[in-house]
């Protein structure tokens, strides 16, 4: 259903204008949990404890944040700023725990890793939580930017419960050191299509940047981010998401250069353009894609067949946070599977952590944008530490935008 | 050849009010997209009103606007006031500054000033924290950026506007006022108070309100050194147009719309108030011939 | 000024003078120094820097960043390319509507302008934003296809970058053109017209010469502050229509190239600062200054 209907009537039973039952009826999450009640646990690996047992009826919607509890005895004071990616939380999730805690939370949204880099470095932020991708730690750890978790704190985490291919990268130094952050989510870089109007098959970035230069010209946008678009341009000619060759990066940027003039934007924020119908194919991730698609079932998700990026994201605390027990507190609050199945209902991406996983609808289990088939990721690649701060990929960039 | 003229003045009159027009007509709309009217319903001011980080952004705009008003325009009046009995090398230096503010892009300002701060708090916070704890005086203040820092910044561009506002304004003065009231021993300052600032008035009003509408509307500069959590409204606007265009927003712009044009009218009204009073007289035969019809 | 200066009450009264003319003048000197001198200074230092690998700025004694912005010249040869078009075009636009305004719009002309300048003190950016909607997919393209044309694509090109322009800067162009033909001596097209000259000749061989002042006050007040534009390209041209600005912004908060960034900034600064000078040089006659009223 329209995720503004959903807001609506969960809205409407908070107020208390419909009971729980019509809640659950209207949205179809009684059927949802019924089956969850009796079906296993999902696909992820097997240790699950799940901390919130799914039992009948009256399941996910009102027991939201009821297994988190403020931790006792600890001045969270009033504020929490948090900087993170577009449409990536629940404003639900996030006004529940200023219920719960009295602290706001403000978000400060960005498109791309650099940007928040070009911030801290900079330095003097404010900010206190930072939800950075998986080859960023490399950069951020040596230059202590974020600070090693204090497990003490964040009682609802358990590790051990994530697939530690994805939890690995928050081991800095890498390998054995402390874990920096945990995973909010993972999710791929692929595009997404309006099957409205795009009727020619397309399954790799090579029908990517070719059709964008023929049939779609003027219909296409890219991230306003080096790593994704050079990245997706590399694997165009066949080189790896990450290569930092020269030859092989000129190659790419004479793609893009070739391109720009049929796009419609380079943006991060393809989610308007999309809805609007200004675009019909954009460099998109995971969650915009899910929710695109939640809001209009013409748009599809694609995966390049030829390759890509998978990439995870993770809750961090910045060092010399100024409000450091809020952040704490947020983070733990956020680790708690409950309110994060809750949080990815919204926004769509895949989660790590199995008893979350295992609270997660069937339907959104079934649901092969957030939960694409293992098959078609066998070319995608994480992102390397390296290509956070490499000179010639940011020069790169900057020479295409200004071309 | 009237009618080509008039033709094409109302043609510009539309070009340049129907954009806005729109933009007020959306807010009102119905529907969930701008573009697409749907009926009438003011619920997306409820919303904006109601929205709670779009309120805060408007009170930072606002102090903000107010505080850069006040500075620039007492700095700038002092300044446009004293300038010319200055020795002429800081005459000259004062000139050029006031020129390079003016005329440099808001962004190389917003940049160099965010630079200046960044290496000013870097130097300075060490020192605070040695001095507090030494002096154990607890935890230590930390300079980080926030409104101060858009002030600063914004007071730097208005004060040089107002300086050029009065200065030309005074430079149109009646002498002869000035010269009378010296030789009737009026101190400076009383002649100050009642003869020549009463004349320059309307161009401290004037670059009161440039400042305050420059402060309350700018982007690119409070882009760069704002303090976290601490939008003005230009840049909560701008970040929620990236996120797409909805009626709250437009909501919000009617919002801003009124406000701007509010502070224009009460300003003008004001003005054309003080402009009528005339000019302190020394005796009736000598009152001079009104003070100008600019604002 | 007259200065009844007699014996030592003369001398104490220069002193206190000029006390008070220093204490006027300290704050803002002090303001413009340590927010404008200061922070340009330090760009200047920075523009000789070197990247630190990870981004910002790193020590360095090297010219390697000016040599290195041809590569940009892309940007600047599109921003001068638009900032002239728009300009022109605002003049082509702006003098008719300036034109009528003085000469055939009689009692009602103060409030004519007025109208054409109050969409000037609304806010920038929601001017812009009137756009996005009006060359949006929901706007004209929708009913340039309704009447049954191909959907064209307005939004995210330079033809719509320079609506953008035109609209936000007609109003400066206006003023300035307005307040030049309104003091032509309108005996003198009168004798041109007793002397035979017609209706174009006329214009061509008095109107516009006198008026060129005008005109030069316009294009300055106009093409100076768009070459720093960030906002018209960044909303209307979503990442496809680069100015300096934006190369600029991006610089530093994207590639994170502080000295080279800063060698942009003082690229652009000594670029504005020619383009004043020659401006100065050319088209002045001592009158004009005081026309570049900023009201």
């Amino acid at each position: 259903m329209e995720q503004s209907e959903f807001a609506k009537l969960y809205r409407a039973l908070q107020r208390g204008n419909i009971s729980r039952r019509q809640f659950l009826l209207a949205t179809g999450l009684g059927a949802a949990s019924a089956v969850l009640a009796a079906c296993a646990p999902g696909a992820a690996a097997p240790t699950a404890k799940p901390t919130a047992a799914p039992t009948a009826a009256p399941s996910v919607a009102p027991t939201i944040a009821a297994d988190w509890t403020p931790p006792a005895g600890v001045n969270l004071g009033k504020e929490l700023y948090v900087t993170t990616w577009p449409n990536y939380h629940d404003p639900k999730t996030l006004e529940r725990f200023t219920q719960l805690t009295g602290v706001k939370v403000n978000l400060t949204i960005f498109g791309s890793n650099e940007e928040m880099l070009a911030k801290l470095l900079v330095g003097n932020t404010g900010w206190d939580v930072l939800v950075p991708t998986n080859y960023t730690f490399e950069t951020y750890g040596s230059k202590k930017i974020i600070e090693p978790l204090d497990l003490a704190k964040l009682p609802h985490l358990d590790p051990s419960r994530y697939d530690q291919r994805l939890l690995s990268p928050a081991h800095y130094p890498a390998g054995s050191g402390p874990l920096h952050g945990f995973n909010k989510d993972w999710g791929t870089t692929g595009y997404v299509i309006n099957t409205k109007h795009v009727k020619k098959p397309m399954a790799t970035w090579k029908d990517f940047f070719d059709l964008a230069r023929t049939d779609y010209s003027g219909k296409v946008t890219i991230h306003d981010y080096q790593l994704t678009s050079i990245g997706n341009a590399l694997v165009y000619h066949g080189f790896s998401f990450n290569s930092v060759k020269a030859d092989e990066l000129a190659k790419a940027e004479k793609l893009l250069i070739e391109v720009k003039k049929h796009l419609f934007a380079i943006t991060s924020d393809y989610q308007p353009p999309m809805k609007n119908e200004d675009a019909w194919i954009a460099m998109g991730w995971t969650n915009d894609a899910a929710q695109l698609h939640k809001g209009n079932t013409d748009i599809q998700y694609v995966i390049g067949s030829d390759g890509g990026e998978i990439w995870s994201d993770f809750y961090t605390v910045v060092a010399g946070s100024k409000n450091r027990e809020a952040a704490y507190a947020f983070l733990d609050y956020m680790a708690t599977p409950s309110v994060a199945v809750k949080d990815a209902d919204f926004h769509g991406a895949p989660l790590v952590d199995s008893a979350m996983i295992a609270l997660q609808s069937a339907e959104t289990k079934n649901n092969k944008i957030t939960y694409p088939d293992a098959t078609s990721m066998t070319k995608l690649e994480f992102g390397t530490a390296e290509l956070l701060t490499n000179q010639d990929r940011a020069e790169l960039w900057a020479r295409f935008k200004s071309a | 050849m009237d009618r080509v003229f008039r033709g094409q003045a109302i043609l510009l009159y539309l070009f340049l009010y129907v954009p806005i027009g729109l933009v007020v007509l959306f807010s009102f709309n119905d529907g969930e997209r701008t573009g697409e009217l749907r009926g009438l319903s003011l619920r997306w001011y409820e919303r904006a009103l109601g929205d709670e980080f779009a309120l805060s952004a408007l009170w930072n705009s606002l102090v903000v606007g107010v505080w850069t008003s006040l500075i620039a325009t007492a700095l700038g009046t002092m300044a446009a006031l004293a300038v010319n009995r200055a020795p002429r090398p800081v005459r000259v230096a004062l000139e050029a500054l006031t020129y390079v503010a003016i005329i440099i892009p808001g962004i190389v300002i917003g940049i160099a000033t965010l630079i200046f701060y960044v290496n000013l708090f870097e130097w300075v916070n060490p020192w605070l924290a040695w001095a507090w704890t030494s002096l154990g005086l607890g935890n230590p203040p930390v300079l980080q950026s926030g409104l101060h820092t858009i002030i600063g910044a914004h007071v730097v561009f208005t004060m040089a506007i107002v300086f050029v506002l009065v200065r030309t304004r005074l430079a149109g003065i009646d002498r002869s006022l000035v010269e009378a009231s010296a030789d009737l021993y009026a101190t400076p300052w009383r002649t100050l108070r009642q003869v020549t600032i009463p004349q320059i008035r309307p161009a401290i009003l004037a670059g009161a309100l440039l400042s305050f509408t420059f402060s309350f509307d700018d982007y690119i500069v409070a882009s760069f050194v704002q303090g976290p959590g601490q939008p003005t409204l230009p840049l909560y606007v701008f970040g929620s147009i990236r996120r797409g265009i909805t009626p709250q927003i437009n909501a919000i712009a009617s919002l801003i719309l009124v406000v701007t044009l509010t502070v224009l009218t009460v300003t003008y009204l004001v003005s054309r108030r003080s402009l009528q009073r005339p000019p302190v007289a020394l005796n009736e035969a000598d009152a001079p011939a009104g003070g100008g019809s600019n604002a | 000024m007259t200065a009844t200066a007699s014996g030592r009450h003369g001398e104490s009264r220069q002193w206190r003078r000029r006390a008070a003319t220093a204490l006027f003048l300290a704050p803002s000197s002090a303001w413009y120094f340590l927010l404008l001198v200061v922070p340009l200074g330090i760009l200047l230092v920075f523009s000789f820097g070197e990247r630190a690998p990870e981004g910002g700025y790193a020590a360095g004694l090297t010219i390697d960043n000016y040599l290195r912005l041809p590569t940009r010249s892309t940007a600047f040869v599109n921003t001068l390319t638009l900032a002239g078009a728009g300009t022109i075009l605002c003049v082509l636009v702006g003098y008719p509507l300036a034109y009528y305004l003085a000469t055939r719009a009689g009692a009602r002309k103060t409030l004519l302008l007025v109208l054409v300048i109050v969409p000037f003190w609304t806010s920038f950016l929601i001017r812009t934003y009137a756009w996005l909607t009006i060359l949006g997919n929901t706007g004209i393209p929708s009913l340039v296809e309704a009447l049954g044309f191909e959907k064209p694509v307005f939004l995210n090109t330079p033809p719509a970058v320079m609506i953008g322009i035109v609209y936000n800067y007609l109003p400066l162009m206006v003023f300035p053109l307005y307040v030049s033909l309104e003091r032509l001596d309108k005996r003198l097209l009168e004798a041109s017209k007793d002397l035979g000259a017609g209706r174009w000749r006329t214009f061509a061989q008095v109107t516009l010469p006198l008026t060129l002042p005008g005109v030069l006050s316009g294009i300055i007040l106009v093409f100076i502050p768009i070459m720093g534009e960030y906002l018209i390209p960044a909303l209307l041209g979503g990442g496809k229509v680069f100015f300096v600005g934006n190369a600029l912004v991006d610089t530093f908060l994207q590639s994170r190239n502080w000295p080279f960034g800063s060698a942009m900034a003082v690229g652009l600064i000594l670029f504005v600062l020619v383009a004043v000078a020659l401006y100065l040089r050319v088209g002045t006659r001592g009158r004009v200054e005081r026309e570049v009223s900023l009201v």
